[in-house]
């Protein structure tokens, strides 16, 4: 029994420790649960935690990349609007100058008109044309050229109000617009501030430019009430101004009218006159005033004009300087002129010198010389009896150059004559430079020698320079026997003027050769 | 029509003409702080790209401003406009990063808001900032 017992607590007791072993392992799962229970709770937080990093990441990414999209639309507007200010500035403005252009310029000085009517107030209009630039152009290149253009704007600008308008109209033409202006002559005080303001010289690229500027004017109500109108007239006033002499200023007057259109007139008919072989070259003799013979003559252009009857140089020259009909003019003056003097040769005729006026722009051309050796050639004639005569404005505009182009001349044979000397620059260091072979003397001088004491004494002192550096000296504007007279007192050696005979056609040239007589002479 | 300066004005205004002695240093602060703020939400990228057309936009008044583009290293990435602003006289060192101050923040406030604008900038430059603008705030 007892045994029983004792066995029953044995088997009771293990039961208890097999429950308190199954207990334990329990509180072991119920606890592993828990933890792992835990680390899934972290790693979900963590999880969360990493998806909201993430979006703000994304969100920081959308937001970045909406501020560059933003900023480069605005940078895109703002070239977009830069580019249609340039292209409108462009559209408005000059390229070389960057002043207002002409369209701009109509458009300030029909608002300035309407503005001036309402308010019964008158404003100007000047057009400015450069004097001789296309000789500086044609001379020293368009580079110098444009320069002296900028420069010259430049200057312009300087000299107006704030309210005023320069514009450049193209080529060496500017036009200004004043509004509202007091009297006439506050325009002529501006006009004559332009001229003072233009007057020094322009440094370009080592050349020391002088350049001038005629100027006409045009004022609103008197002269014109449109536009149009106003510009015309104060171009027609320009030419006004250019034709007395160049650097100045000239209002407009109704009777210019007239004038403005006879000019374009001549212009117009200029350009047909060759392909119509309306020139004729007359010659006027040179003569030797020892001997009393002709030596050499002078080619002089005339103008058979259909309804003008026959034109002297100064009605049409000008107008061919300004158009550049000069070139292919004085062309064939080159032409005709040497086909002329072998023609007297080949006629048995005693050979002369045949001399003839370049002008700036052929002296400038690039195919000058080329010009002149295919002349010759075709002509036939010997380059010696060919004398080119040149005015020292010519001459001297650019030394530099002409020294190599009258060294080629002068190596071709041709003989070089300095016109109308005394009346412009008178340089006498390029009398010693430059290959001359004849000094002409101003008529101006000559007409007054008997007369006036000065003049006298200035045409001695020419001869007598001449000498010494061994140049060969003619008088031109011959008159009178007493005129005569006085230049072979003071040993100068050849005459030309209406004393010895007018130019006369090439026929009665002939004759006078033939005869060996000239027109009138002292014997 | 802003009929007078908005609140981010009188708030950069105020707080350049605070501290005049430190010059560049409190210069650098303030935009330390503000490209914490902003790069916060734009991001670096963002943040380049505001200030990068803000120096294009005062460079014409202020050219020398050219030489302050950011350097790539975080840390050190002011340290071409501190340069810039050292190198110059502290009247204009001062206008000139007014300026740019002012058209950073003018371009973030086209973007997204005056409103929205002052606050970053109020959570960047924190107290300083609420101590100079409190009276404005006051009467808004």
């Amino acid at each position: 029994m007892d045994d029983e017992v004792a066995a029953h607590g044995r088997e009771k007791r293990a039961a208890a420790r097999e429950n308190a072993v199954d207990l334990r392992e329990r509180v072991v799962v119920v606890r592993e649960r828990s933890i792992d229970k835990r680390e899934r709770d972290i790693r979900a937080a963590e999880t969360t935690q990493g998806t909201r990093d993430d979006q703000i990441g994304m969100l920081q990414q959308a937001n970045a990349q909406l501020v560059i999209a933003t900023i480069d639309a605005h940078k895109l507007a703002e070239q977009v609007q830069t580019a249609h200010a340039d292209q409108d500035h462009l559209a408005h403005h000059d390229v070389l100058t960057d002043l207002p252009n002409r369209i701009l310029l109509n458009d300030r000085l029909a608002h300035a008109i309407a503005l001036a009517h309402r308010q019964g107030k008158r404003l100007a209009v000047m057009f400015l044309d450069l004097d001789r630039f296309k000789h500086i152009n044609d001379s020293l290149g368009h580079a110098v050229g444009d320069k002296l253009l900028q420069s010259v704007a430049q200057r312009l600008v300087g000299g107006v109000r704030h309210s005023d308008t320069v514009s450049r109209q193209g080529g060496d033409e500017f036009v200004l617009l004043l509004p509202d202006i007091g009297h006439a002559e506050d325009v002529a005080l501006s006009a004559q501030k332009m001229l003072i303001a233009l007057a020094p010289s322009h440094l370009i690229d080592q050349h020391d430019l002088h350049i001038g500027v005629s100027i006409g004017i045009s004022i609103y109500p008197d002269d014109g009430r449109d536009a149009e109108t106003l510009i015309k007239h104060a171009d027609i006033a320009m030419y006004q101004a250019k034709e007395s002499g160049r650097n100045n200023y000239k209002f407009f007057e109704q009777e210019m009218n007239a004038r403005a259109v006879q000019r374009q007139s001549i212009e117009a008919g200029l350009r047909l006159a060759l392909e119509r072989r309306e020139f004729v070259l007359h010659y006027q003799p040179k003569i030797n005033l020892l001997s009393g013979t002709i030596v050499s003559v002078e080619a002089l252009i005339r103008w058979q004009h259909p309804q003008r009857g026959l034109l002297e140089p100064a009605q049409f020259v000008p107008i061919a300087e300004d158009s550049g009909l000069i070139l292919p003019i004085g062309r064939w003056v080159l032409r005709e002129a040497c086909v002329q003097a072998r023609a007297w040769q080949d006629a048995g005729l005693p050979p002369i010198t045949v001399a003839v006026n370049t002008s700036a722009l052929e002296f400038r051309a690039g195919d000058f010389l080329q010009c002149l050796r295919a002349t010759l050639e075709e002509s036939r004639l010997e380059p010696g009896y060919l004398e080119l005569e040149l005015t020292e404005s010519v001459l001297m505009r650019d030394a530099a150059s002409a020294d190599s182009v009258l060294h080629a001349l002068a190596a071709l044979g041709i003989k070089l004559a300095i016109d109308d000397f005394g009346t412009g620059y008178s340089s006498l260091s390029y009398l010693r430079q430059f290959p001359i072979n004849t000094l002409k003397i101003d008529q101006s001088f000559v007409n007054q020698i008997t007369s006036n004491p000065d003049d006298a004494t200035i045409v001695s002192a020419v001869i007598s320079m001449a000498k010494a550096l061994r140049l060969c000296v003619i008088a031109e504007g011959v008159e009178t026997a007493e005129q005569v007279a006085f230049l072979m007192a003071q040993h100068c050696d050849e005459g030309q003027g209406y004393f010895f005979g007018r130019p006369v056609g090439a026929e009665v040239l002939a004759i006078l050769l033939q005869t060996g007589v000239p027109p009138a002479f002292p014997h | 029509m802003e009929t007078r300066d908005p609140l981010r004005h009188q708030l950069i205004e105020s707080l350049m003409a605070r501290h005049p002695e430190k010059g560049a240093d409190a210069a650098i602060d303030l935009w330390v702080l503000m490209a914490t703020q902003i790069i916060s939400i734009v991001g670096e990228e963002g943040f380049n790209s505001l200030y990068a057309r803000s120096v294009f936009l005062a460079q014409p008044t202020f050219p020398w401003l050219a030489a302050s583009s950011l350097s790539p290293q975080a840390d050190q990435r002011f340290a071409n406009l501190k340069k810039c602003l050292e190198g110059q006289p502290p009247s204009h060192a001062r206008d000139a990063n007014s300026l740019l101050l002012l058209t950073f923040t003018g371009i973030l406030a086209a973007l997204i808001g005056e409103p929205l604008t002052t606050r970053i900038l109020s959570s960047a430059w924190g107290d300083d900032a609420s101590t100079s603008t409190s009276k404005e705030f006051k009467h808004e």
